[in-house]
């Protein structure tokens, strides 16, 4: 009888528990959730802003902090952290429904994972108040698939993609069809070709390589002529290769497989919408197989099957390749006398499709300060913005912007390829686990790449270990 | 036999007539009964200790458990009960148990080789001399340096393009653009080489203050018997350092189970999945996929078998120090 008494009291203050838990929950969810813009809201006296450093060139964006604050009257404090620590860090604020950074940088392989707790913008976008520089934040001079990639989600299946990635943003439109917008795109990061325009010109070099292939010397279209040109170059004596391979076990090894893939015609996402690998194809194949005998070649620098973009970059800026793939624009080191660097998109085969990855500005959806975290966004990643920024190497994601560029910009040449290769950039699968995905992929690229497995064995072994993990991520 | 069994029952009488003296002088029932007061008095001092400890240790150690019986996801929506799901998942995956197989084999080689490097160092240098004090002092520099930094550090010396290591290793004959890190040997092998160098004076430093707490009599004494150099270090020091190189082993042991930076900076995991090392895979797992659940699960795992494996060390060395067992 005590023991009953007992359990009908324990009874009760776990059900008091619960229903004082269930309170909070929802108070928190209400709190926490969407509602029509409120267009008189007051102005904070400072927007606080999480970001990341180099990987988005965070010294651009500082710089327009007193332009931001002359413009609305608000201190924009940035909080700079580098990727790892940035990626906890924004993940542990959304986790505790934290409302103190009103805008948070997001990058594209986390979207997917974050976006229910982004504001969704085309409410914003869509009213005029919010919008007093231009209607709808011109969201529509956007690059269509930079925006499409970045920004645009359905919330409730984030591996959905928007049906036309070649249509002009437009709010409304996106709303139609189920969709909702995000952020606003601020850094386009994309596979280029930078390569040794001095070498390139130099009429020694031109003479040898007629000599030796019966053809002129230009910067490579195809990746067939690419092996050429890094044979053509290399000479270990002189410490010089032709090219660099970012073979090491990490994201970048997948990123190099991923514009081969879209290369050779393949699925340069890697998963469909189903939540499915594609890339153990006969494309897939051919693309690590091409991969494997270049990084075996004696053509890229020793050391290739463990280098990552960083060390890629180094090698390219210390003198000791011809040619490099990269995001971002390069600079030779002072021993290299007379170097000077040109740019151009990556080869393709079939087709075209380097890898792309943009940095978004997004919302807060626990913030107390979203209308003017909105307007700070779309300001910020407005042309005029972004043209101001490109003097610290922003990459715009903006047409208006790359088509401004004027020739005498010294990085003309550069946001010319960037330009043209972010409109025939393939992005990442929308997948909440991408980083695990990726991580299967880039073992099989390390493995091909060394000669561990043949790249059919190593696409085999990974497309099985992602199936598995696609399946336990409810796909 | 006879021999042994005469000490042991002189011994076996020893313990008898103390634990005999023991009940005469302090029996309890001479004992008068601890005031409530009293009694509760040790535990005031203790509990602000006790209450940082179950803040700071047992409370994540229980939410650790817990969620390692659930699929909560750090975003999105409250997870559920899942029973031993993740504990399937960490057991049979192969990949896995590929890293637990090599992370225990990486901690054996390590420590084995530290422990015999440390006592290496640590005899010459017991000696109290001043050239001692200043070279135990120059050991210790390694030891205070900042595991991720002397990653960092050795990842530009093995810089195949321009790195010491791969120049030096030309001028003797190896190949020029060695890539030590592209090979899961090679790799390995490196790997190890960092953490001996990090470690071992750690190892030294604890059985250097173990030498020199050893009394000088039973060498003096085997030195008179005309005992040699090799014979007083088997039958005299080593097995009075066994407690000092049972600390060093366990301590070691423990330290090497956590080793993350070096794998993180130097190898990435790679060559493929040759150096994934368990710790990076519930990095990977908890702090760049966010799958708690899982996470938590290989970290419970982790967790069991080092609490079983560090009792098993503590017995087979404690055993090794008992003279009957020698």
């Amino acid at each position: 009888m005590i023991r009953s008494l007992d359990r009908v009291k324990r009874s009760r203050i776990v059900a008091g528990l619960g229903a004082a838990l269930t309170v909070t929950l929802l108070a928190t969810a209400c709190t926490g959730g969407s509602s029509a813009p409120n267009t008189a809201a007051a102005k904070p006296a400072e927007l606080r802003m999480l970001y990341t450093t180099d990987e988005a060139n965070s010294a651009a964006v500082a710089s327009l902090v007193p332009q931001f604050k002359e413009k609305f009257g608000i201190d924009l404090k940035i909080d700079n952290q580098p990727y790892d620590a940035l990626q906890q860090k924004v993940f542990s604020e959304f986790a505790s429904s934290s409302s103190y950074y009103d805008i948070v940088v997001v990058d594209t392989p986390w979207a997917p994972a974050l976006v229910q707790n982004l504001e969704p913008l085309s409410q914003y976008i869509q009213n005029d108040a919010l919008n007093p520089d231009g209607p709808q934040s011109n969201v529509g001079d956007f690059i269509p698939k930079v925006f499409y990639d970045t920004a645009v989600y359905n919330a409730d299946s984030p591996i959905k993609r928007y049906p036309d990635p070649t249509a002009k943003p437009d709010a409304s439109a996106i709303k139609n069809a189920g969709f909702d917008v995000y952020g606003m795109p601020i850094q386009s990061n994309v596979a280029v070709m930078a390569y040794r325009s001095d070498l390139f010109n130099d009429p020694v070099q031109k003479s040898n390589f007629r000599a030796k292939y019966g053809k002129d010397l230009t910067v490579p279209k195809t990746w067939d002529d690419y092996a050429q040109v890094a044979e053509f170059f290399t000479q270990p004596d002189k410490k010089l290769y032709g090219t660099t391979v970012m073979a090491g076990v990490g994201d970048w090894a997948t990123d190099d497989f991923k514009t081969l893939l879209a290369s050779w015609g393949g699925d340069g996402t890697l998963a469909d919408q189903n939540g499915k690998p594609t890339f153990d194809t006969p494309e897939g194949t051919q693309a690590l197989d091409y991969y494997a005998k270049l990084a075996q070649s004696g053509h890229v620098p020793p050391g290739s099957t463990s280098a990552d973009w960083g060390t890629t970059a180094e090698s390219f800026g210390s003198g000791l390749t011809a040619m490099t793939i990269n995001y971002h624009d390069l600079k030779l080191g002072d021993n290299v006398k007379g170097g000077t660097i040109g740019y151009a998109p990556v080869p393709s085969a079939k087709a075209a499709g380097p890898h792309f990855g943009t940095w978004m500005l997004s919302v807060n959806k626990n913030s107390k300060n979203k209308e003017w975290a909105y307007q700070g966004i779309s300001w910020l990643t407005a042309a005029e913005q972004q043209t101001t920024m490109t003097a610290k190497s922003l990459h715009p994601s903006r047409t208006s912007v790359f088509t401004g560029i004027k020739s005498d910009n010294p990085l003309a040449p550069f946001y010319d390829t960037l330009g043209k290769s972010l409109a025939e950039g393939v992005g990442r699968a929308r997948l909440t686990n991408y980083t695990e995905v990726s991580h299967e992929v880039a073992v099989a690229v390390n493995n091909a790449a060394t000669g561990a497995s043949s790249p059919t064995d190593a696409l085999k072994s990974a497309s099985e270990k992602v199936s598995a993990l696609l399946k336990s991520a409810g796909y | 036999m006879k021999a042994t069994a005469a000490p042991l029952d002189a011994t076996l009488t020893v313990d008898a007539s103390r634990r005999a003296a023991g009940r005469a002088t302090a029996g309890p029932r001479d004992r008068k009964p601890l005031t409530w007061k009293k009694r509760s008095t040790p535990w005031v001092y203790m509990a602000p200790a006790m209450f940082v400890l179950l803040l700071m240790t047992v409370a994540p150690a229980i939410f650790i458990f817990y969620s390692a019986f659930r699929n909560d996801k750090i975003l999105g929506g409250v997870g559920k009960f899942v029973g031993l799901d993740n504990f399937i998942t960490a057991v049979t995956n192969a990949s896995v148990q590929h890293a637990f197989l090599i992370t225990f084999g990486f901690v054996a080689v390590a420590v084995i080789l530290e422990m015999i490097l440390g006592f290496a160092l640590a005899l010459p240098l017991a000696a109290q001399t001043r050239a001692n004090k200043v070279g135990a002092a120059l050991m210790l520099l390694p030891f205070a340096v900042t595991p991720a930094v002397a990653a960092m550090v050795f990842k530009q010396l093995l810089n195949p393009n321009y790195g010491w290591v791969g120049y030096y290793l030309g001028v003797f004959g190896f190949p020029n653009g060695i890539d030590l890190l592209g090979d899961p040997t090679s790799a390995w092998i490196v790997l190890v080489i960092l953490d001996m160098w990090q470690w071992t004076p750690f190892v030294a430093l604890i059985l250097m203050a173990g030498l020199q707490s050893l009394p000088g009599e039973p060498r003096e004494a085997a030195m008179v018997d005309g005992a040699t150099s090799w014979q007083m270090f088997r039958h005299i020091t080593f097995p009075a350092m066994v407690p000092f190189i049972a600390i060093a082993a366990v301590l070691r042991t423990i330290q090497a189970f956590k080793t993350f930076d070096s794998f993180k900076i130097l190898t990435g995991g790679g060559p493929g999945e040759s150096t994934e090392i368990i710790n990076l895979g519930i990095f990977r797992v908890g702090l760049q996929s966010f799958n708690v659940g899982l996470a938590c699960a290989l970290g419970v795992v982790f967790l069991i078998i080092l609490s079983l494996l560090i009792p098993f060390m503590l017995r087979v060395i404690g055993r090794r120090s008992d003279p009957e067992e020698m």
